[in-house]
């Protein structure tokens, strides 16, 4: 036993998975009665890590120490749970139909010799949740709670199992300013208790209202650990952002022309909201952002895959009502998806048949019989033209690689003279050069005069490429940055204005 | 040079009567192919054609069949015999258009084709099979001679059947009607069981209670289902059925069923081999089609 | 005095998915009602008895496929374990086997089968559909190997015993068979409901992955399932062997489906995690009377097969209707593939 005042010591963590070191040498640490914020962008390894300690994944190598006991071997869920590691998940972990007392005491409930005992487990229910202050009866069916409450009980079933360590993973998310407070009161009441608790968020704005200190993680590295007080936001958001930017994107000069593209008020659900932009013709316009920020959700509200509340979009100064996919289409407005395996393409068929598919209408007559003849020069200049590898045009697209896939998706579009593509997380998960190509490409298009809108969570990326930059956060966006003018810091301090809920400073 | 010629001549003629000897000499070979080797009734229609090539005499024959009822496995069985130089076949066909291809095969060999108990799509000397309609009469028959000598000469009649697919239980059903027609009695709504005795039971549990004077079951398992109801319900209810087995035989026995309508699969194999020998013969065979009838079983035949 | 009442209704009212067992209660007592008038003698005592028996063995396999269908997962082997089970059975009697001797060893086959159908879909993480799908064919092969291909011979006299204990036998006035459902029912009921691995049985249907992390074991819980719809199944083999005094290779055809529509009817959901037992009485005794009620009322077969279809179908959309919210569709199809 040590006399160190840690619950939790990991040092020396490396966890690799195929192609991606997501840990490297990383070192965390959380003290018994503290509230530690673990901050980084989309990717920096926060939930990585957090999943090595409470089991879920298993480390590579370095050590964990969890009250002051040195952890041999791999961890599990339930090992960790006994240590008293407890995880309350982003997307909540309840059965819905069953009650607050028997989610409570799932897998462990209490019995009268061989019976469920129900009374004592409602009553031990209703003990932790009034010593929380939570005011729910043990008895309601957890499917008919709001998501705030199902997280409160979230946190009154990990402390019924006995968690000394508790990690938050973005808890204000869903939650309005009354139960923010609320559940700040709960996490106080756990630090009195002796609790350490580790805070995932990027709503830096809350901090300062319940957390201690702050671990900062970039690119699966450990930046650095210092006391709340001791930063500045500024520079907390430079150290999660602030790495060299040694990559030089390929960027054409072309002049602006006309606004090809508008979309004005666009409302669709929770993550997009009151959405409006420009593109013209000769820009290539970039949309960063966290996850879950409402990019994706806006391009899908644009083609018309989702429905959406209120909005205009305009396209060559002319408004397009687009209600399905067909009228994007139609109108000459083409998504090249962020999915590729799962909405991009049929991975089953053919790499012809992928590209002749949204382009049927050209290559078929007015019967509906396909002309083999046009089909093929279609299909060929699309593989020339993008360079897409492959044997013959006949190989089933899963077996081409990353980068050829995401050609095939863009072929597919590009025989149709659109007027707006857009691409979201384009180069996600492919090579390098392939990556090379994915730019010139985008930057084809605007020599063009084609609308090109660009989504990517990788800042490097979208300040190379784009000439104009939006960002979003929470469904609105919240800055737009010409490219001369963009830093990363500034994107991630757009990136991170959530609305505050609890006030202004 | 003449001389040569008729020499050789006579030495043509004399072979070609040695051939036809030499041929009735090995006999005519037979085959019998069914659907499977291992039903009861399959066995009987074995025996029946062994006992008619006996009695013929100058027959050499086989049995062959799959050991599954299966059309490919069949279809084997039939190239087999042919290639086994067979000179008729009697054939119990799986499905009427399975085997049509390779009986197109063994026709133009030569070889001769008499159906037994189930006949392909394709033309043969004779089909030699259980009318079931005129069974399904005769079933009938017997339950209406039974009602109406124990005084009964009105009431309800339930019929217990397969489905309203399957041709055999359909044409036995129909006949079972046509007995009926202009008579006192009314059939009420067929209940379907699908072969199965426990639902055959329970259906006919519940035409007991409609107070039928008689039932009416068209295969083993409705039959069965018949004999039980009747003797859990203990009233005076009369029941006829069809096929043979060893629970429907204890249920006559114990005068729970008048009577049962057996297929005679051995009638089909003697008579079918004395057809096939007909035929190979070139004397004239008469009708294309041979009820082969149905025995009624009685306590008092049992 | 009277308070104590309305508590008691108010407790009833308030467990969950009782809503959609008074609604079905109410339809099968106008259904009776129905079936009552346009033929008086489907009320007589003599009907009412043979209906009891006759819902019995679909309460049976009814439990048994509302367990399955709870934990989310759905089982198609029902109707081929209970002709394997008939026919196993039936074919050791013929042979002169000890009754009791027999019914050990089937139960014992459809126990295995039952496991079988666990772990495929469990361990294996095949989707249950296929999985029970392949045990479903087996099965039925089983029971057409079980006495070489053919129907067996009677079970003999030596079982007389076994047929009054399983179907021809009364006590205290009811049919054996009915009072076998009951008792079934009542311990199958109270397990689900009274213990934790029932309570583990709902939690899986509910959210996997919530039970999982919280530390059901969910293999255990699934196979559970099927162990007791392959009992169940076993009985109602039994019963039918009991009943024809011999074994039918037929036995039990399409049982699955009737197992699926008695629970559906009943309020059991097929997207996992919700439903009471006691809902299942009702789903069968509504097609048990439809059966009994359709005959009596001299329907002709294409009416009863669409009538039934339709109540069928008009569930299962109530039911995905009813139930249906974000991420369930994707649970509904995990049932299929």
């Amino acid at each position: 036993m040590s006399n160190s005042p840690y619950i939790v010591e990991m040092n020396h963590i490396i966890k690799t998975f195929p192609g991606v070191r997501a840990l490297d040498d990383v070192s965390f640490r959380l003290k018994s009665g503290e509230v530690m914020a673990l901050l980084g962008e989309n990717g920096a390894g926060k939930s990585t890590l957090m999943k090595i300690l409470s089991g879920v994944y298993t480390r590579d190598s370095g050590d964990i120490q969890i009250f002051g006991n040195s952890q041999i071997g791999d961890l599990n869920p339930r090992k960790a749970q006994d240590l008293g590691v407890s995880i309350i998940h982003q997307e909540l972990n309840m059965c819905s139909h069953l009650t607050v007392a028997q989610n409570i005491f799932l897998g462990r409930e209490v019995c009268n010799g061989n019976l469920l005992d129900d009374n004592a487990m409602n009553e031990q229910a209703k003990e932790v949740l009034s010593s929380l202050h939570i005011d729910i009866a043990p008895q309601t069916v957890v499917g008919t709670l709001a998501v705030s409450k199902q997280q409160m009980v979230e946190i009154a079933k990990a402390l019924l199992c006995d968690a000394k360590i508790l990690i938050m993973d973005e808890p204000t998310s869903a939650l309005t300013s009354v139960e923010i407070n609320q559940l700040f009161e709960l996490i106080r009441e756990l630090k009195r208790k002796g609790c350490g608790i580790v805070y995932i968020s990027h709503r830096l704005e809350e901090l300062q209202y319940i957390v201690d200190s702050v671990t900062i993680m970039r690119d699966g590295k450990f930046i650095i650990e210092k006391p709340f007080n001791a930063l500045t936001m500024n520079q907390i958001i430079s150290y999660m952002v602030g790495r060299e930017i040694k990559e030089k994107f390929p960027h054409t000069l072309t002049k602006k022309g006309n606004k090809i593209f508008a979309v004005k008020h666009l409302n669709a659900g929770k993550l997009v909201r009151d959405v409006s932009f420009d593109v013209f013709e000769g820009e290539i316009l970039g949309i960063a952002g966290l996850m879950g920020a409402g990019r994706t959700e806006t391009t899908r509200a644009i083609f018309g895959i989702d429905p959406k509340e209120s909005g205009e979009i305009e396209i060559n100064g002319r408004g397009v009502n687009i209600k399905h996919p067909e009228d994007a289409i139609k109108a000459g407005l083409v998504l090249v998806p962020e999915d590729r395996k799962r909405d991009g393409l049929c991975v089953k068929l053919s790499v012809r048949e992928n590209i002749a598919l949204p382009n049927l209408d050209i290559i078929c007559n007015k019967v509906g019989v396909i002309n083999r003849k046009t089909e093929r020069n279609l299909v060929k200049k699309a593989i020339s033209g993008l360079r897409i590898k492959l044997t013959t045009e006949e190989v089933n697209a899963s077996s081409l690689s990353g980068g050829n896939q995401q050609k095939v998706v863009v072929g597919k579009w590009l025989a149709r003279n659109s007027s707006v593509v857009m691409f979201d997380e384009p180069t996600r998960g492919i090579d390098v050069a392939s990556k090379v190509e994915i730019y010139h490409l985008m930057n084809q298009l605007k020599e063009q005069g084609i609308a090109v809108l660009f989504v990517s969570s990788e800042m490097p990326e979208i300040m190379g490429v784009s000439d104009r930059i939006v960002v979003m956060c929470d469904g609105k966006i919240t800055g737009e940055l010409l490219r001369q003018d963009a830093t990363q810091e500034k994107i991630m301090e757009y990136a991170t204005q959530f609305e505050n809920k609890l006030g202004s400073r | 040079m003449k001389k040569i010629l008729i020499v050789v001549c006579v030495l043509l003629l004399a072979t070609s009567l040695f051939a036809q000897g030499a041929k009735e000499d090995s006999g005519y070979k037979v085959y019998l192919i069914t659907m499977d080797q291992m039903d009861q009734h399959w066995v009987n229609v074995d025996k029946g054609a062994q006992k008619a090539a006996q009695e013929l005499g100058g027959v050499d024959y086989k049995w062959l069949a799959p050991d599954v009822k299966d059309d490919a496995k069949q279809i084997e069985s039939i190239n087999n015999a042919v290639a086994g130089g067979a000179d008729a076949i009697l054939l119990a066909a799986n499905g009427p258009n399975a085997v049509t291809a390779a009986l197109k095969e063994a026709e133009s060999a030569g070889v001769k084709i008499v159906y037994v108990d189930s006949a392909a799509n394709y033309p043969a000397v004779q089909t030699l099979a259980t009318d079931n309609t005129a069974a399904g009469t005769t079933a009938g028959k017997e339950l209406l001679g039974a009602l109406t000598s124990s005084g009964v000469s009105s009431g309800k009649i339930g019929v217990i059947s397969v489905n309203s697919a399957t041709a055999s239980t359909v044409a036995r059903e129909n006949g079972f009607r046509i007995a009926f027609e202009g008579t006192g009695f009314q059939i009420l709504e067929t209940q379907y069981c699908d072969g199965d005795a426990a639902r055959s039971k329970d259906m006919s549990a519940n035409f007991i209670t409609q107070g039928v004077v008689g039932l009416f079951g068209a295969n083993e398992g409705s039959t069965v289902g018949i004999g039980n109801a009747i003797a859990e319900a203990k009233k005076s209810v009369i029941g006829v059925g069809f096929d043979k087995s060893d629970m429907i035989l204890s249920l006559i026995k114990g005068g729970h069923l008048l009577c049962t309508m057996a297929q005679n699969p051995d009638v089909m194999g003697y008579e079918g081999m004395k057809t096939a020998v007909k035929a190979l013969k070139g004397e004239a065979i008469g009708a294309s089609y041979y009820d082969t009838g149905v025995s009624v079983l009685t306590k008092d035949n049992l | 005095m009277s308070r104590d009442k309305f508590g008691l209704v108010r407790r009833v009212l308030a467990i969950r998915g009782i809503g959609q067992v008074l609604t079905v209660t109410v339809g099968l007592i106008v259904l009776y009602v129905v079936f009552g008038i346009m033929n008086p003698v489907f009320f007589s005592s003599r009907n009412i008895a043979n209906l009891l028996r006759q819902i019995a063995p679909i309460l049976l396999i009814g439990i048994g496929q509302s367990y399955v269908l709870i934990t989310g997962n759905i089982d198609l082997s029902i109707g081929s374990v209970v002709g394997m089970s008939c026919m196993i059975s039936a074919t050791m009697m013929a042979k002169g086997a000890n009754p009791w001797v027999a019914v050990l060893v089937t139960i014992i086959c459809c126990l295995a089968l039952g496991l079988a159908n666990g772990l495929l879909v469990s361990f294996a993480k095949l989707p249950p559909f296929i999985a029970t799908l392949g045990t479903m064919t087996i099965a039925r092969g089983i029971a057409q190997i079980a006495n070489n291909n053919y129907n067996t011979d009677s079970i003999g006299e030596a079982a007389q015993g076994f047929r009054d204990f399983f179907y021809y036998g009364k006590t205290f006035g009811l049919y054996n068979t009915i009072w076998i459902a009951l008792v079934l029912w009542l311990i199958f009921n109270f397990i689900l409901t009274r213990t934790r691995s029932g309570r583990h049985i709902y939690a899986v249907g509910s959210n996997v992955e919530a039970a999982r992390l919280s530390g059901v074991n969910v293999i255990s819980a699934t196979t559970k399932a099927y162990l007791v719809s392959a009992f169940v199944s076993c009985v109602v083999g039994l019963i039918t062997a009991a009943t024809s005094g011999m074994g039918t290779m037929d036995a039990g055809n399409s049982y699955e489906l009737y197992a699926v529509a008695a629970s559906v009817i009943g309020g059991i959901s097929t997207l996992g995690g919700q439903g009471l037992l006691f809902g299942t009485v009702i789903g069968a005794s509504i097609w048990g009377v439809l059966q009994n009620g359709l005959q009596f009322a001299g329907a002709p077969v294409a009416i009863r097969n669409i009538v039934i279809g339709i109540i069928v179908v008009v569930s299962v959309l109530l039911d995905v209707i009813v139930r249906s919210g974000k991420g369930s569709r994707k649970k509904h199809i995990s049932i299929v593939a």
